[in-house]
């Protein structure tokens, strides 16, 4: 895997995890006025 | 006029019900071969683009649809659609929305069974069959009946025949049990398990240690087969199209599910945090779990040149490739077994999703209690089915409905619906019902977006797939679409397709008359 490669990976991966992260995190701490 | 009828039971179960529905098979086997063969890593920036300007504004524009809908009491298309836009032909376009779901489960159901088939044949070891790649290849052949036509029905019954009928009973008790009671419970537990199944499987895979015959097959290098990126794929329109085809295809955008499931949130209940939040859920189903299991896996036991073969095809490498990986892995036989369950729950979760926009429209245009839309229903997509299953070889039949009802009508509703909601509902209106309850705050530029660029992109989709050419053999250059139906199963298939339109048109029409003497529209 070449240097570009991991970069590719890391910053879509991460950026999908930080994505949802925020989103269920709102979620959640909205959940108990539901 | 408020909606009394059913209503989503908690925020979190709607949200897992529309992640369900997007998550599926597609996630799993379509995005990583697509990715490899379009730049790898370099097939990202297209495809984030095309996230952030078609696919979230899309999503978000069918919730700001189905809730509006729901809140002046309609949850069918048809319906929502009139109230939309006040016109005696806008029902009849939301009848799109009823089609679409509706033909996709004909086959969509028989691709769930095979994953439950292989699934239990995983359990039952039948499906560990060495190192032998051919074996698989026959396996897959013979399970799916794809050698000849209606070899599933011959006169000894077939396996897949019983895992079929196991997958339309599931599917029937849920969706009958309603959206609260059936969707909503069984989505709930359905995606956590999923996610289990997958960290589980990707766990085995990012341990693998090097192919003892071929050392370059590593985990990681598998890794780099799929995210190391070839930037001069940025320069071929191709690689644009596919990845604005596959955001498309994979949040189920113009599926007709979303303005569906959002009629049946609360009003002045948030619907712009839940929309982003189904979204990312399925964006990390796609990038964060498929994207780092299916391509590293197959390289490690496959290699790059072996791989090559099956990325082009989505049942060769979730059905043939896979299955030479898992029977070459530590552990594989019960790896195996998560890894096709966790894609019949994804199914599964999906097919659900078809059934209801159609029920709900058998409903509430033509006045059916609970037990009729689910007969009714049953009846339609058994005979669908009917018509897959029989026409099974090289799953032409499977092949034609995808092409009409999940390639190319899809793009035509999300279109539909871009220009309803961009220019006729409006993006003020629009605006005002994503607004209303949000938990988040949408940028206006937003509607901007969803107003001119969206179509721009949809119609840009529409005409590829219209004026596709073949590129070699002796029908080189002729249109694809056209030569599709010089082939009778496929010409059959589009008669079906457009024989159901016909159907739900008819079915659309008495649904007016209904509503018209109900004083609803």
């Amino acid at each position: 895997m070449t240097t570009a490669g991991w970069i590719f990976m890391s910053v879509s991966v991460l950026s999908v995890l930080s994505l949802v992260s925020f989103c269920v995190s709102k979620v959640l701490l909205r959940a108990p006025t539901e | 006029m408020s909606n009394d009828k059913e209503q989503w039971g908690s925020r979190i179960g709607v949200i897992m019900a529309v992640a369900g529905s997007a998550v599926g098979l597609g996630n799993f086997l379509r995005f990583p071969g697509k990715a490899a063969e379009n730049g790898g890593g370099a097939f990202m920036i297209p495809y984030f683009i095309a996230l952030l300007l078609v696919g979230i504004p899309l999503c978000w524009a069918e919730w700001a649809m189905g809730r509006y809908g729901g809140r002046h009491g309609f949850n069918s298309a048809p319906g929502i659609f009139s109230v939309l836009w006040r016109n005696p032909l806008s029902k009849y376009l939301g009848a799109l929305a009823l089609l679409i779901p509706m033909a996709v489960y004909f086959y969509y159901i028989v691709i769930e069974a095979w994953c439950l088939g292989y699934a239990w044949n995983y359990l039952t070891g039948s499906l560990m069959l060495g190192k032998n790649p051919g074996a698989y290849s026959d396996f897959f052949t013979t399970f799916t009946g794809s050698a000849e036509d209606a070899t599933l029905f011959s006169s000894t019954i077939q396996p897949a025949l019983i895992f079929i009928a196991i997958t339309f009973l599931v599917n029937f008790i849920v969706i009958y049990r309603g959206l609260s009671g059936g969707i909503e419970k069984f989505c709930n537990i359905a995606i956590p398990m999923m996610a289990v199944c997958a960290v589980c499987v990707l766990v085995r895979v990012l341990t693998l240690p090097a192919n003892p015959n071929a050392p370059d097959q590593t985990v990681i290098n598998g890794l780099g087969y799929m995210w190391n990126p070839d930037l001069t794929f940025l320069t071929k329109p191709d690689t644009w199209l596919a990845a604005a085809g596959q955001i498309f295809f994979t949040l189920s955008v113009g599926f007709g599910v979303i303005i569906n499931y959002a009629s049946y949130v609360k009003p002045k209940k948030d619907i712009a945090l839940s929309g982003l939040t189904a979204t990312s859920v399925n964006e990390f189903f796609e990038v964060c779990l498929a994207g780092t299991i299916t391509i590293p896996a197959a390289f490690v036991f496959l290699g790059a040149t072996t791989l090559a073969t099956f990325t082009g095809s989505p049942f060769s490498l979730g059905f043939k490739a896979l299955p030479n990986v898992f029977a070459e892995m530590p552990g594989g036989q019960i790896f195996g077994f998560l890894w096709f369950f966790m894609l019949f729950l994804a199914a599964i979760t999906s097919s659900l999703s078809m059934l209801q926009p159609v029920m709900a429209f058998f409903e509430e245009g033509l006045g059916l209690k609970r037990r009729g839309s689910t007969l009714l229903m049953f009846v339609i997509t058994l005979m669908g089915t009917g018509f897959v299953m029989y026409y099974s070889k090289n799953l032409n039949a499977l092949d034609a409905i995808d092409f009409w009802a999940g390639e190319l009508f899809i793009v035509v509703l999300a279109l539909v619906q871009a220009v309803i909601y961009g220019w006729v509902f409006g993006i003020k209106l629009g605006q005002e019902e994503l607004d209303s309850g949000a938990e988040l705050k949408i940028p206006r530029f937003v509607q901007f977006v969803i107003k001119f660029v969206s179509p721009t992109f949809l119609i840009w989709i529409l005409y590829a797939t219209l004026t596709a050419t073949i590129s070699e053999g002796p029908a080189k250059g002729s249109l694809k679409i056209v030569e599709r139906l010089r082939d009778p199963i496929q010409l059959a298939g589009f008669s079906i397709v457009m024989g159901s339109l016909l159907f739900l048109w008819v079915m659309v029409f008495f649904a007016g008359q209904r509503w018209k003497r109900e004083g609803r529209a």
